[in-house]
């Protein structure tokens, strides 16, 4: 990208000469301001500092860049990287949700949520109490269903009543811990999300 | 002045993943509708003054019997000649002179909604309910400004949605449209001559949506 200011950009297309032109012609001038204040995004993302990465939705991991306003520090905007080689700036509808993810969204989930069997209500817990949680269901319903045998006789050692879904987003060293955990469970309902 | 700038929205390539909608949502800051599963992929069910795009799912059995599933990411078609300009009483809505692109001020609030809703054979304007303003699509006027294309643009996966100069994309339509031709008869661009925003269909444009042509 030149080296150009806002105002030479804006003097070069057109774009001063039209809004003399405009407000000669009588359009409300707070309108136009008005206007104009919504284009401040364009300007901060034009300022703000970029940061590459990648999505984290599904296992294509396409190319994304991350504006970071100068002053606050916060993510303002995020989309697709054009140098990326695999999506070349193109994002799908997940891809193109992401700045949802970041902190500034405020509806992002900062607590754990519980709903009971059969509530219709959201309960806030801890995050200690929903490992312990999970860790004490794993291990009742292993406790109750480990099969050492099946109906022939023959030794399986297995627990099918718990399926496991992993993320697309995990390397190979995950992938083994994650497994090597599981076949310990004695799973064999493992599958993974690098679909989408 | 060059003839400014324009869109191609070719259905023929469109898979409907929506990010275009996203993308809107996302630059332009708009948030979440509460919507209904109305028992199609089509959500928000339609535009709103918070949804600039839609991409609209069409269902049906085409004459050969076979059932089709047309997408149409529907949005303003920043004309030429505005119809919704009519409902003008002073410069409420105005035309971007470098890129043509149609602009609904703050300013629309003054304006009688139905009026400028008339004027536009595309559905395309709607009021905030709160405010009263028109707000619809801007062709991302804040990001062309900035050197960048639109935001629905940038982010198509598949190359269904073109953005350039007018002169440019008015051959690329040409070529597309030739090119379609051999394999569906009825492929055509809707009113390229009126519209900054040109659809590209392979069929009957009302099997797409009701007002997808003029």
């Amino acid at each position: 990208m030149s080296k150009i200011t806002r105002r030479e950009f804006m003097a070069a297309t057109g774009m001063l000469a039209g809004g003399l032109a405009l407000s000669s012609l009588g359009v409300p001038l707070g309108a136009v301001q008005a206007y104009a204040g919504e284009l401040s995004k364009a300007e901060r993302v034009k300022m703000a500092q970029t940061f590459i990465s990648t999505c984290d939705f599904c296992s294509v991991s396409c190319g994304l860049l991350i504006s970071s306003d100068a002053k606050t520090k916060k993510v303002i905007n995020i989309e697709g990287d054009p140098e990326h080689p695999i999506n070349e700036g193109a994002l799908c509808a997940k891809g193109a949700s992401i700045f949802q993810e970041s902190t500034n969204n405020p509806d992002r989930l900062k607590k754990v949520l519980y709903r009971a069997p059969y509530s219709t209500k959201w309960e806030t817990k801890t995050w200690d109490w929903a490992l312990d949680t999970i860790a004490k269901r794993i291990k009742a319903v292993r406790d109750k269903d480990f099969m050492t045998t099946n109906a022939k006789g023959q030794v399986v050692n297995r627990l099918e009543s718990i399926a496991h879904i992993g993320s697309s987003k995990m390397d190979n060293e995950e992938c083994w811990l994650v497994s090597a955990m599981l076949r310990s469970l004695g799973l064999v309902n493992i599958d993974h999300q690098a679909r989408v | 002045m060059s003839e400014g700038k324009s869109i191609i929205m070719d259905t023929s390539r469109c898979t409907a993943c929506r990010g275009c909608q996203i993308a809107c949502k996302q630059w332009n800051g708009l948030p979440g509708t509460k919507t209904k599963q109305t028992g199609t992929y089509q959500n928000p069910p339609d535009m709103s003054y918070q949804t600039f795009k839609v991409v609209r799912f069409a269902e049906g059995k085409a004459d050969n019997g076979k059932p089709y599933w047309y997408f149409f990411s529907d949005m303003c078609r920043h004309c030429l000649n505005p119809g919704c300009m009519e409902g003008n009483k002073k410069n409420e809505i105005i035309q971007d002179p470098a890129t043509g692109a149609v602009i609904h001020t703050p300013a629309t609030k003054k304006l009688d909604y139905n009026t400028v809703l008339a004027g536009c054979p595309y559905d395309i304007p709607r009021q905030d309910p709160k405010t009263k303003e028109l707000k619809k699509c801007t062709m991302c006027l804040d990001r062309m400004r900035d050197n960048k294309i639109p935001a629905c643009v940038k982010t198509c996966p598949t190359g269904a949605l073109v953005f350039g100069e007018r002169e440019e994309i008015l051959k690329i339509v040409e070529e597309r449209v030739a090119k379609l031709k051999q394999t569906h008869p009825k492929a055509k661009a809707l009113n390229p001559d009126d519209v900054r925003v040109i659809f590209i269909v392979t069929d009957d444009p009302d099997r797409y949506h009701k007002f997808a042509e003029a």
